[in-house]
């Protein structure tokens, strides 16, 4: 056991789990005539038990364990776990997630340990998750004597349930894949013998090959209209019963029309389009299974928010007993216990215990945050070490990790403005399309054609109204830009955001880490020669201190730190403490004041100069003297000029809201040359600023950080987030800059700009192609071979078109 | 002349071939992720259990 330090006479080390105790109450066993300590009995036994199986390697070379007792003593129920098997033959399969997994070798031990349990297939334990996947032979051993198993070893086994959404998305996926794979497989093959036919009808075609091929073509659109097409029927179906038009019941009429069309002809002897019936299918499915690619992407997100979940909560009934339930039985206002290293499963308040809590999943914050009795928590964070007792505040569906989950799911599920105007569009386009092949059709009967010729220009309306580009303008392009933005390191919430983006007017920017560093750093130094080792003193008063200034000044001193005693923070004003018997303040010029320090003319020119230049001061006083002043800057970031000379040649008014004072607001800003600065603004206040900016009928735009801009985010017609995929910042934001590079934002600017250019061309492409088509189908100019042709190459040019968003 | 035909008995049989070795790929999970392989063969799940073994025959 190396890199253990010795022990303390009376405190000795428990060999199990490296937790000190009183040598009195410790347990001492003799193992292979080598006398161990154990802290408890729980411990004992499980080192007996890896001792016993030879696995005493895992204490030769486990590091980074964390010391902790094993967690025995919670209540095992194995009844959870028995729906989460899967069975096939003899072997049956579970996902577990184990709790108490604290280094790499307690993967290594609980694998060889458990495959030295006769019946045990396979196992396997991903450190990164936590979770186990355990494969074996129900005849020889039983899923019990598993559970218990890893649980006499100190590992706790909880049942792991699959993902629904994502489950459900991956599902979708695959079906649609399926059917576009199938679409394309039939579609291509289809087109050899088509383009054969083509062929034929301009240089002439033997009749038993003509015939052989138009069989064959039959053949092969048949899967890809019943199989592939059958979504857009069984849509279509059920828009008509709902007598609201979309566009799949064009979709359907133009493919279902080609195919009966061409099956009449076969046996007239006409010219078939079963190419055009699938084309159509292929292309719309396409576009469909890329853009639920791209959903599933940004569901991945949601994904991994809800993997913070727990299931399971251990409930503290009334008697004290601790009993695992699941989390949606338990009540507002029970308690719940929270074991070290364990995600808290429900939001609440601490009545008990006290612990360093991690909540960077919610709120970026990487440092934990202590949690004692009274202080708020959330679920998804998890305690790093101590032991919590909880009340819960709200109930399952109710967390804040709930509504974050919720929040980015709508996002997700919300259509672009535009693409809302396609689908409106197609109310009024399919009942005039069928009014106009109806027309079309009685036109060319009654005025002497045969029925034949009528019903060719008939179809050939229908065929060409068929909206392929115009389905596919809108989603294409923001599919394209959405994934090429992401690439970047730009996540963007929905694809109405590059519209909002392209119309934004005003750039509303936070000074605190969007235009500055977010960290100051100490620049100035005045000593008065009060006191000697100055820096020695305030280093050590402002140890204690949690503000920024403080650390600034604690970090600027390498040295020794002196004992603070009585240490005090009066908040927003300044620190006072105890060293070596004299009365240490450090604070601004108002604290001094208010504490009666004498402050001679030097310092305070010395501040007045400070204060000039946009730096933050900090006056120490030794006593009733004053020993120094300090002067320290949050300066601009390196990419700020470019960043912000980039969006003024755009045109965008540019406008600085800050907490900070009038001085360092003022200085900040002209070093960037913004003009409109608001100052000592709270974040209710900032989002005021936005909600007035956007009643005089400016588009907004905000970018600032995601945890103290929030409310001014969510005010903004787009909030931007800069380096921070937090599930808070996700929530506030529409779109989050994960690279913390100012510059992407000009990057999203000019993509969403484009993104809209290119829907708008597309959009007026597919329009124009129908108004210029459609009274050439009519007059029955357009031979539908060629009505045909075109129809594809609109397609393409659409698709083409949108895929020069990738290039920017 | 009937060559012609065989050519397309031959060509249609290769495409539904291909067609269900497509669906096979589908229905086994081959197309479920396409981003995650490439990144596999660097994930270190494996390392620990290396290393406990290695470490086992250097201590005895």
């Amino acid at each position: 056991m190396s890199g253990i330090e010795k022990s303390s006479p009376e405190k000795v080390r428990c060999d199990h789990c490296l937790q000190e105790c009183n040598q009195t109450s410790a347990i001492t066993a003799l193992i292979d005539g080598i006398k161990k300590s154990f802290c408890c009995q729980g411990c004992l036994g499980v080192y007996e038990l890896i001792h016993s199986n030879s696995l005493d390697a895992f204490y030769n070379q486990r590091c980074d364990w964390q010391p902790g007792p094993p967690e025995i003593e919670v209540k095992l129920q194995t009844s959870s776990f028995s729906d989460t098997v899967t069975i096939t033959g003899k072997e049956q399969r579970i996902e577990l997630l184990l709790s108490g997994i604290r280094c790499a070798s307690c993967i290594w031990l609980i694998e060889k340990f458990l495959m030295k349990i006769d019946g045990v297939v396979s196992i396997r334990v991903n450190y990164a998750t936590h979770k186990a996947s355990i494969t074996w032979c129900g005849e020889k051993v039983s899923l019990d004597t598993l559970l218990h198993a890893i649980r006499s070893i100190g590992y706790l086994p909880h049942p792991c349930h699959g993902n629904e959404t994502t489950e459900l998305f991956t599902r979708e996926k695959r079906d649609l894949l399926l059917r576009a794979g199938t679409a394309g497989f039939f579609s291509m093959q289809l087109m050899l013998f088509t383009i054969a036919l083509y062929a034929g009808f301009f240089e002439g075609i033997e009749a038993r090959y003509r015939l052989t091929f138009q069989l064959i073509s039959w053949v092969l659109a048949t899967p890809v209209l019943f199989y592939s097409g059958f979504p857009f029927f069984a849509s279509a179906l059920c828009s008509l019963r709902r007598s609201t038009l979309n566009m799949d019941v064009l979709v359907a009429l133009g493919s279902l029309s080609a195919y009966c069309y061409s099956i009449a002809m076969i046996f007239y002897g006409g010219e078939i389009f079963f190419d055009t019936a699938s084309m159509i299918i292929t292309f719309i499915l396409l576009g469909r299974y890329l853009e639920a690619g791209s959903r599933l992407k940004a569901g991945n997100s949601i994904a991994e928010l809800m993997e913070l979940q727990p299931h399971d909560a251990l409930l503290i009934s009334e008697v004290g007993a601790a009993v695992m339930v699941p989390v949606a039985a338990v009540q507002i206002g029970q308690m719940i216990e929270i074991i070290p290293g364990d995600r808290i499963p429900l939001d609440g308040r601490v009545v008990d215990g006290e612990a360093e809590v991690n909540e960077a999943m919610l709120t970026g914050e990487s440092n934990p945050v202590q949690k004692k009795t009274g202080s708020d928590v959330f679920a998804g964070s998890f305690s790093m070490n101590g032991r919590l007792r909880i009340q819960v505040s709200g109930n399952a569906g109710n967390t804040l990790l709930a509504r974050i989950i919720r929040t980015v799911e709508d996002a997700q599920a919300r259509k672009a403005p535009i693409q809302g105007i396609a689908d409106k569009t197609a109310g009024y386009f399919v009942p005039a399309t069928i009014i106009l092949a109806l027309a079309t059709f009685l036109y060319w009967k009654l005025t002497s054609a045969s029925t034949v010729i009528a019903l060719m220009n008939a179809v050939s309306v229908l065929v060409i109204a068929c909206p392929c580009a115009l389905g596919l303008a809108t989603p294409l392009a923001i599919l394209v830009a959405t994934t090429t933005a992401g690439k970047r390191g730009i996540l963007v919430k929905g694809g109405d955001i590059f519209e909002s983006v392209s119309k934004t007017t005003t750039v509303v920017l936070d000074k605190t880490g969007t235009i500055t560093t977010g960290k100051p750093s100490m620049t100035d130094l005045y000593d008065y020669r009060v006191s000697p080792s100055f820096m020695q003193y305030i280093a050590s008063l402002e140890a204690a201190s949690e503000h920024s200034t403080g650390r600034t000044i604690r970090d600027a001193w390498q040295g020794k730190l002196l004992k603070t005693e009585r240490f005090k923070t009066t908040p927003g004003k300044g620190v006072s403490g105890w060293i070596e018997g004299t009365l240490w303040r450090a604070g601004s010029k108002a604290f001094m004041d208010e504490e009666n320090v004498i402050i001679e003319s030097e310092p305070c020119a010395h501040t007045a100069a400070l204060e000039a230049e946009g730096k933050t001061v900090v006056m120490v006083a030794c006593g009733n003297k004053l020993a120094g002043v300090v002067g320290m800057i949050d300066d601009l970031r390196s990419d700020t000029l470019p960043f912000i000379a980039g969006l003024r040649k755009k045109g965008f008014a540019l406008k600085m809201l800050t907490g900070d004072n009038h001085g360092v607001a003022t200085y900040i800003a002209a070093r960037c040359g913004i003009t409109d600065v608001q100052a000592g603004l709270g974040p209710l206040e900032k989002a005021a600023v936005i909600r007035s900016l956007k009643e005089k009928g400016e588009c907004v735009m905000m970018v600032g950080d995601g945890i103290n801009d929030a409310p001014a985010l969510t005010e903004a017609d787009i909030g931007v987030t800069l380096g921070n995929a937090s599930g808070i910042a996700l929530e506030s934001a529409s779109v989050a800059i994960l690279n913390d590079d100012l510059e992407l934002i000009n990057t999203l600017i000019t993509s969403s700009s484009q993104c809209f250019n290119i829907i708008r061309q597309n959009l007026v492409w597919a329009f124009s192609y129908n108004l210029i088509a459609l009274p050439l189908a009519v007059s029955g100019v357009l031979h539908p071979i060629i009505s045909a042709l075109l129809m594809v190459s609109s397609s393409l040019v659409v698709v083409s078109n949108s895929l020069r968003l990738k290039n920017i | 002349m009937s060559s012609t035909f065989y050519l397309i008995g031959i060509g249609l049989f290769i495409g539904v071939a291909a067609w269900f070795l497509f669906i096979w790929a589908v229905k086994s999970g081959q197309f479920d992720d396409p981003e995650a392989p490439k990144y596999r063969m660097l994930d270190d799940e494996d390392v620990p259990s290396k290393t406990a073994t290695s470490s086992v025959k250097k201590r005895p």
